[in-house]
C-alpha cells in the first residue's frame, strides 16, 4: 500500500463520485436535460423512497460485495458508481433534510456529497478492502447479487414490456419486436423495449412520413446491427 | 454564503450543456481507474468477468474479446443515451471507456495514456469530451418532442421496477440460507410496520442474523 495509491484514489473518487452523483440527480429532471446513470439506478433510488436507512443499507450491501471483488481480482465492480455512491450520497443528504426535491433531486448538493463519498469509498476499496470481514461480503454477495440480477433480467424486461403494450398498439408492436431483437443480440430486452416505446410514440404522434421517425428507425437499425456484429451474433447461424 | 454557492452550483449543473463536463469527469475517473488496475492491480471500475477480458490482453493474450465486447456496448449506449435522456454509465463509460478503449489502444501499442496518472486523467477527460459532444449533438439534431410521450412511460416502468427489489432480496435470502432468510423477513416486517422501505430492512436483517449464525 503506497501513498501513490491513496492520492490517486482520492482524486479519482472525488472527480468521478461528484460527476456520477450529479448525473444521477439529473435523472430526476430527464428528459428535459441529459442525465447519466441507468434506469435501474433510478428505480432503486426510488425504491428507497427517501428513507436514509434504506439508502445506506442498500449501498452497504453492495459495498461489501465490491470489497470482496476488489480483494479477489482488483475489480471494484460496477456497483461503486451505479449504486454505492448515489445511494450513500442520497442517504447522507436525507439525514438532514427529508425532502427529496431539495436533496436527491438537487445536482449541486449531490455533486458535493458524491465527491466526498467517492473519495472515501474508492480509497478504502483500493487500500483497505481486505479488512472487510469475508463473511459479511459472502452474505451480501449471495443475497444481493441474485436479487439484483433478477431485477435486471427478467423483472425489468417484463415490466417495461407490459408498459409498452399498455401504451397502445403501435408502441406495443415496436416494443415487442425491438425487445425481442434486443434480447437475442444483447441478452437483455430492456434497451430494445425502451427504443421501441420511443419509436412507437413518435410514430403515433407524427406518422411514419416524418423525418424524426425515419431518423430514429435508421439509428436503431444501425445500432442493433453494430451490436450484433461486435458480439458475434451472426456467427450463431452457422453459415 | 455557502447557500448561495450551492444554489449557483445547482443551477449550473441543471443546464443541459453541463452534461459534457459531468461525462468528462466520470470518464476521466473511470479511465484512470483502469490505469490504476494496470499499474497497481487494483482499482478497475467494472465487474470481475469483464475486467478479466482486459487482463487476458495485458497478460499477453488477445485484446480482441475486450475491444469487441465493449465497442458494441459503447456504440449502442451512446446512441441510446440522448434518445431516452439517460446515458447508461455501465455500458458506455465503465465498459466502453474503462475496458474497450484501453483494450483498443493497447492492442495498437498506444501506451502513452497509461504512462502516468496525469496522462490517464487527461486521456479519459478527452474521451469524455468527444462522447459528450456526440451525445449533445444527437440531442440537438433529433427534433424536440420525440421523447416526451415515451419517456414518461419509461420513467413509470423504471419506478415500478425498483419496487420489486425488496421482495426479490427476501426471496434471494431465503434461497441462500435459513438464517439470512429469517433475518431478511424479520427485518422487512419491522421496516414495513414502521413505514420504512422494506429493502433496507431486508438487507440489514439478513446481514445481522447471517453474521451471528453463519
Amino acid at each position: 500500500m503506497s501513498i501513490e495509491i491513496i492520492i490517486y484514489s482520492l482524486i479519482i473518487g472525488a472527480v468521478g463520485g461528484g460527476c456520477i452523483a450529479a448525473g444521477a440527480a439529473r435523472m430526476f429532471h430527464a428528459p428535459e436535460i441529459q442525465a447519466m446513470g441507468a434506469f435501474r439506478t433510478l428505480g432503486e433510488l426510488n425504491a428507497c423512497a427517501g428513507d436514509p436507512v434504506a439508502h445506506f443499507g442498500f449501498g452497504l450491501g453492495f459495498f461489501f460485495n465490491a470489497a470482496a471483488s476488489a480483494v479477489a481480482a482488483g475489480a471494484m465492480s460496477g456497483d461503486v458508481f451505479h449504486r454505492i455512491i448515489p445511494n450513500w450520497s442520497a442517504g447522507i443528504l436525507l439525514l438532514r433534510n427529508k425532502k427529496v426535491d431539495e436533496t436527491l433531486y438537487n445536482p449541486g448538493k449531490m455533486f458535493l456529497t458524491g465527491a466526498g463519498v467517492g473519495a472515501v469509498v474508492v480509497t478504502v476499496l483500493n487500500t483497505a478492502a481486505s479488512m472487510i470481514p469475508e463473511k459479511l461480503a459472502m452474505i451480501a454477495g449471495n443475497v444481493l447479487t441474485p436479487a439484483a440480477n433478477w431485477l435486471l433480467n427478467p423483472v425489468m424486461p417484463g415490466i417495461f414490456w407490459l408498459a409498452a403494450m399498455d401504451a397502445g398498439k403501435t408502441t406495443g408492436l415496436w416494443g415487442t419486436i425491438l425487445g425481442g431483437v434486443s434480447a437475442l443480440v444483447s441478452g437483455n430486452a430492456v434497451p430494445g423495449i425502451v427504443l421501441g416505446i420511443l419509436i412507437g410514440k413518435s410514430a403515433e404522434e407524427n406518422g411514419y412520413k416524418s423525418s424524426i421517425v425515419q431518423i430514429l428507425i435508421a439509428i436503431v437499425v444501425i445500432m442493433f446491427v453494430a451490436i450484433a456484429y461486435f458480439r458475434g451474433f451472426f456467427n450463431q447461424f452457422g453459415f | 454564503m455557502k447557500n448561495t454557492f450551492t444554489e449557483k452550483l445547482n443551477k449550473f449543473l441543471l443546464k443541459d450543456e453541463t452534461f459534457i463536463l459531468l461525462i468528462m469527469g466520470a470518464a476521466a475517473a473511470i479511465f484512470a481507474g483502469t490505469f490504476m488496475y494496470i499499474k497497481f492491480g487494483t482499482g478497475a471500475f467494472n465487474d470481475v468477468s469483464i475486467v478479466a477480458m482486459l487482463k487476458e490482453g495485458i497478460d499477453g493474450g488477445s485484446y480482441s474479446a475486450a475491444a469487441g465486447f465493449a465497442a458494441g456496448f459503447l456504440i449502442a449506449r451512446i446512441l441510446e443515451g440522448p434518445l431516452v435522456g439517460i446515458l447508461d454509465i455501465g455500458g458506455s463509460l465503465m465498459t466502453g471507456v474503462g475496458i474497450g478503449i484501453p483494450a483498443l489502444l493497447l492492442s495498437m501499442n498506444i501506451t502513452l495514456p497509461f504512462n502516468n496518472f496525469l496522462f490517464a486523467l487527461i486521456a479519459g477527460a478527452l474521451i469524455g469530451l468527444v462522447l459528450g459532444l456526440i451525445i449533445i449533438a444527437i440531442r440537438k439534431f433529433v427534433p424536440k418532442g420525440v421523447a416526451v410521450g415515451g419517456t414518461s412511460i419509461m420513467m413509470g416502468a423504471g419506478n415500478s421496477a425498483g419496487r420489486y427489489l425488496g421482495p426479490l432480496i427476501i426471496i434471494a435470502a431465503t434461497q441462500y440460507n435459513v438464517y439470512a432468510g429469517l433475518g431478511a423477513l424479520i427485518g422487512s416486517a419491522i421496516f414495513y410496520k414502521l413505514e420504512k422501505e422494506i429493502t433496507g430492512g431486508a438487507i440489514i436483517g439478513a446481514m445481522i442474523l447471517g453474521a451471528i449464525f453463519l
